[in-house]
């Protein structure tokens, strides 16, 4: 007898624990949440304030960023609560952007102290150890796969030890005095430095690796890779570059110390100067670059002219492309129009009477070129356009017109050798003082102060109506993408847009910080651009800072030229690119599809993939415990009067359990109707259940699994003994909802949050199952599918499960959504006895869409 | 058309930096200082149409430059802005006959307004 009691009790106080472990799990939800918000609020605050548009100082930027960082830090220290600790990766994430974000705000000195790093191991947080120009060349073999030649970078951090090592680091300082002669001196001192014991080591182990890959001829390219090279500013020209080193660990020496010391030369410390450096500060990392032998090599200017962003110009000359970019040659000259298929559009051949070619030891040469290649093209039309689709590649990635180096070695195989930032011509300044802000006339307004103005700007282009999420890869570049919903699956198509206007979003969605962030001019909110914009008609945006916004039939150029030149030269202020690179640690976003497998902890990179990963991770793991806890614990909220059974009006069965504000209060003690449900989405899925025509009982639509399961199952809870197992349960408070149906073979289950906070808001939707054949089975997940991507839903489909996910909208939105997947539940039932053909699919589901829910062919 | 003339004072160079190349592409003559002094000095050979000054900073702060400007050359109009509003300051700004108070950070927008006004450009 107390034998059992004491068994008796132990089962109480565990349920007891469970029960609690779930409130604390559904706290802990909602303070990711709220976590979420103000790290994404804080983001897009400092975002605006850092954009240019602003005077602000250090002080603000710390501040700012603390303000960021204790949000995301509750938000993780919540997560970790809810998940049991289940991602320590992401804490190790956090505590290395706070290093970056750190050091870019006091100047201190890199974290890593690696002396080399061959490409493939450089990742995102090496960019400063390794310099702009090796920080983009691994990228593009890293991130893009594209064939870059193999190479290592001797890091800012060996720098450093190589100038302390030979005491010149004071000299650094005196340099803002220095005139010509101190600068000679320093770079003597330089070329007769010595090297520390271990990068003398870690440096001959790295030749050993290239001369394994390479063969024991190969020659390197030593260049210089400062800090910021190759990013915003080229340096073009600025430093030395030693060509057809030997891997020996002397030979590769002397060539590191000439790139180096170039750093002091005069020509340089001038543009340091302009470029506002303090003197002695810019660090300089080297790349140590295999030799191509190269049959043709050249340039690509991804971007052809200022007034013509939609075409790019490849010039190709035989041997080395020394003899292009030196301007020694008379290039062959490919003009390409870019886009998903680019074309060929233009060939001019150039007389290349010189080539320049590798003479090991001896450097390069200028060679005569034999007269019969002369005048033939170095590229064929599929290289050319090969060539144009990396550069594509290459643009898109680093979001801003590039330039580009690249080389065909002897064997046909085609490399990358550098990309870097393109000036495009800017407007004068007389031109930009005689424009002013009039309304242009003749063109009529389509739009007027309607909607939200995530970015400002003034930009035009073709007008590509987004009707399907899958037709996002179809999205010509440079035109104007209107779409109903945002989504931060625009992700993939932003850097090519020239505008976004959708009809419903909100500034602080994950779409407006990447639009920010790409500096894409978007307008949210509208209520009616899919309505008003006609697909491929031309149209000017017109978004200003103050909130005004004008969309315009036609180009209007006045305007365009106008937005051109405002703000662009604040990026020649150093310490103004610093305080903003800080953003490169918060707010890009590389996690977009949580359907992907990139989804994964170690992708993320910035504070905004962290906020995206752990909204994600945050819904699974809730569902996930509300699943398991929603099992056994049927007793003990029925003895706190917490769980009710829901009389409904059609065969469903369902239990409720009220986690706070999800019944109305002075409800019955067993049971509640619809008319008791105070939770929103509860209440929205329901009242989608109970549309007229779409609960069919009749005929050969209810089967006997589901007479069986669907409607027996909920019988008499309070004497089950094994809890809540197999029944159908809502977990419901006023803003979520979390509920599982079983209908027979066919499993549902909906996960929703939905509140008057858009950003907060999520469905999760699942569904399994179904008795029938397997081929109806896919019918009838493709019918749901095609359903829920009308509302925008990622989907994912696999045989008969189907997943389904969309957040960010409003209250009013879900709560619309939400009764349609009620009908969808209800609906497709009993469907897929009907779902003899593909047709069918079609058919049924382009009525459901209209509201016809006749079941009948 | 003579070029109007402002000066900037704060202690941290980005912020002259900004303004400098901000007010440059509108049409003005700018020169930034990074203390009261040596602003206060300059002021002893060139007349400027309108200051603006950072509150907090060593040795003379924002309202030492506002006084003296209003003593010794009434017709300067002075910008205060400042990282640390609070009202105190902002009355005592007033009470000295400042021109336009804006907290850090302040949008250029606005400050080229406000400097419009001061001008009587607007």
């Amino acid at each position: 007898m107390q034998k059992f009691f004491f068994r008796k009790l132990k089962e109480v106080l565990g349920r007891d624990r469970a029960a609690s472990d779930l409130a604390a799990r559904f706290r802990a939800f909602q303070a990711v949440l709220d976590g979420n918000n103000r790290t994404l609020e804080a983001m897009t605050e400092m975002g605006e304030k850092l954009g240019g548009d602003y005077l602000f100082d250090v002080n603000y930027t710390k501040s700012a960023y603390v303000h960021l960082h204790t949000a995301i830090s509750d938000s993780l220290r919540n997560f970790n609560l809810l998940t049991g600790h289940q991602y320590p990766q992401l804490g190790n994430t956090l505590t290395r952007i706070d290093g970056l974000v750190q050091r870019m705000l006091t100047s201190a000195e890199p974290l890593s102290a690696l002396l080399l790093v061959f490409y493939p191991e450089i990742t995102w947080d090496l960019a400063e150890e390794v310099g702009g120009k090796n920080y983009h060349l691994a990228e593009m073999a890293n991130s893009l796969n594209l064939r870059v030649p193999e190479a290592f970078a001797i890091t800012t951090a060996a720098f450093a030890a190589f100038l302390r090592h030979n005491g010149l680091e004071e000299r650094l300082g005196g340099l803002v005095t220095a005139d010509n002669a101190d600068l000679a001196k320093l770079r003597a001192a330089i070329l007769l430095g010595d090297f520390p014991d271990d990068f003398r080591a870690s440096l001959a182990v790295a030749l050993e690796k290239m001369r394994d890959r390479l063969g024991n001829g190969a020659t390197l390219a030593v260049r210089s890779s400062a800090e910021e090279e190759d990013g915003d500013f080229s340096f073009a020209g600025q430093f030395e570059t030693v060509l057809n080193v030997p891997c020996k660990v002397d030979e590769v020496l002397a060539a590191y110390k000439e790139v180096v010391a170039s750093l002091f030369q005069v020509n340089a410390i001038a543009y340091q100067r302009q470029l506002g450096y303090e003197l002695g500060k810019l660090k300089m990392a080297v790349g140590c670059v295999a030799m191509i032998e190269a049959r043709a090599s050249g340039v690509i200017y991804t971007v052809a002219s200022g007034k013509d962003r939609g075409r790019m110009a490849i010039s190709a000359a035989w041997g080395l492309g020394k003899g292009v970019v030196d301007g020694l040659i008379d290039a062959d000259l490919y003009t390409v129009v870019k886009g998903e298929i680019p074309r060929l559009v233009e060939r001019r051949i150039g007389n290349k009477a010189q080539m320049v070619v590798n003479r090991g030891k001896e450097g390069v040469e200028i060679l005569e070129t034999p007269v019969d290649r002369r005048q033939i093209a170095c590229l064929k039309e599929a290289e050319v356009l090969d060539l144009a689709r990396q550069a594509q590649a290459i643009e898109a990635h680093f979001k801003t017109p590039q330039d580009i180096e690249w080389a065909i070695d002897t064997t046909g195989r085609c490399y990358i050798l550098q990309a870097r930032a393109l000036r495009v011509e800017e407007l004068t300044e007389e031109t930009a003082q005689s424009l002013k802000t009039a309304e242009p006339t003749g063109y009529p307004v389509l739009l007027r102060d309607q909607g939200v103005v995530v970015q400002r700007g003034a930009t035009a282009g073709k007008v590509f109506l987004l009707q399907h999420l899958d037709e996002l890869d179809k999205i010509p570049k440079g035109c104007v993408l209107v779409a109903r919903h945002d989504s931060p699956l625009f992700v993939q198509a932003i850097p090519f847009l020239n505008a976004i206007i959708t009809d419903i979003g909100a500034s602080t969605s994950h779409m407006a910080s990447i639009c920010r962030e790409f500096n894409i001019p978007t307008v949210v909110n509208t209520g009616q651009a899919t309505v008003v914009l006609k697909h491929g008609q031309e149209i000017t945006l017109q978004a200003g800072e103050d909130g005004a916004v004008v969309v315009y039939d036609g180009i209007v150029q006045s305007l365009l030229r106008e937005e051109r030149q405002t703000g662009a030269k604040l990026r020649e202020l150093y310490e103004f690119r610093r305080q903003k690179y800080i953003m490169r640690y918060i707010a890009p976003l590389n996690l977009v599809n949580p359907l992907e497998q990139e989804f994964v902890p170690e992708k993320c990179k910035t504070v905004h993939d962290l906020v995206r990963f752990m909204h994600e991770k945050s819904v699974q793991a809730l569902v996930a415990s509300a699943e398991r806890k929603g099992r056994g614990l049927g007793r003990f909220f029925g003895g706190q009067n917490a769980l009710r059974r829901l009389a409904l009006p059609i065969p469903v069965q369902l239990l409720v359990i009220d986690m706070g504000g999800g019944l109305c209060s002075g409800t019955g003690k067993k049971e509640v109707d619809f008319a008791q449900i105070a939770s929103v989405p509860l209440r929205a899925v329901l009242a989608g259940m109970l549309s007229p025509g779409v609960w069919q009982s009749e005929g050969a639509a209810l089967r006997g699994a589901d007479l069986l399961s669907g409607m027996t199952r909920a019988a008499d809870f309070a004497g089950g003994g094994d809890g809540l197992a197999g029944y159908n349960v809502a977990l419901a408070s006023k803003e979520y909802v979390n509920m599982s149906l079983r209908f027979g073979y066919h499993f549902n289950m909906l996960d929703c949050y939905c509140s008057d906070t858009p950003r907060n808001n999520h469905i999760y939707f699942r569904f399994v199952g179904g008795a029938a054949a397997i081929t109806n089975r896919s019918r009838r997940i493709s019918l749901m599918a095609q359903v829920l991507a009308e509302y925008g839903f990622a989907l994912k489909a696999k045989g008969d499960l189907l997943v389904g996910r969309l957040s960010g909208l409003s209250r009013e939105e879900i709560e619309k959504i939400l009764s349609q997947i009620g009908r969808l539940i209800g609906y497709t039932r009993q469907l897929d006895a009907r779902l003899d053909s593909d047709e069918a699919v079609a058919t049924l589901s382009r009525r459901f869409l209209a509201g016809d829910y006749r079941l009948d062919l | 058309m003579t070029k109007h003339s402002i000066m900037f004072i704060d202690d941290e160079k980005i912020v002259g930096d900004m303004a400098k190349l901000s007010f440059e592409q509108d049409g003005y003559e700018v020169e930034t200082f990074l203390d009261g002094e040596s602003a206060l000095e300059r002021l002893q050979e060139k007349r400027f149409d309108v200051v603006v000054t950072d509150m907090k900073m060593k040795g003379i702060d924002g309202l030492e430059v506002l006084r003296t400007v209003k003593k010794l050359y009434p017709g300067i109009k002075v910008i205060m802005i400042t990282a640390f509003a609070n009202l105190d300051v902002a009355i005592e700004a007033l009470r000295d006959d400042v021109h336009d108070f804006f907290p850090k950070p302040v949008k250029i927008k606005e400050l080229k307004a406000s400097v419009k006004r001061a001008l009587g450009e607007a």
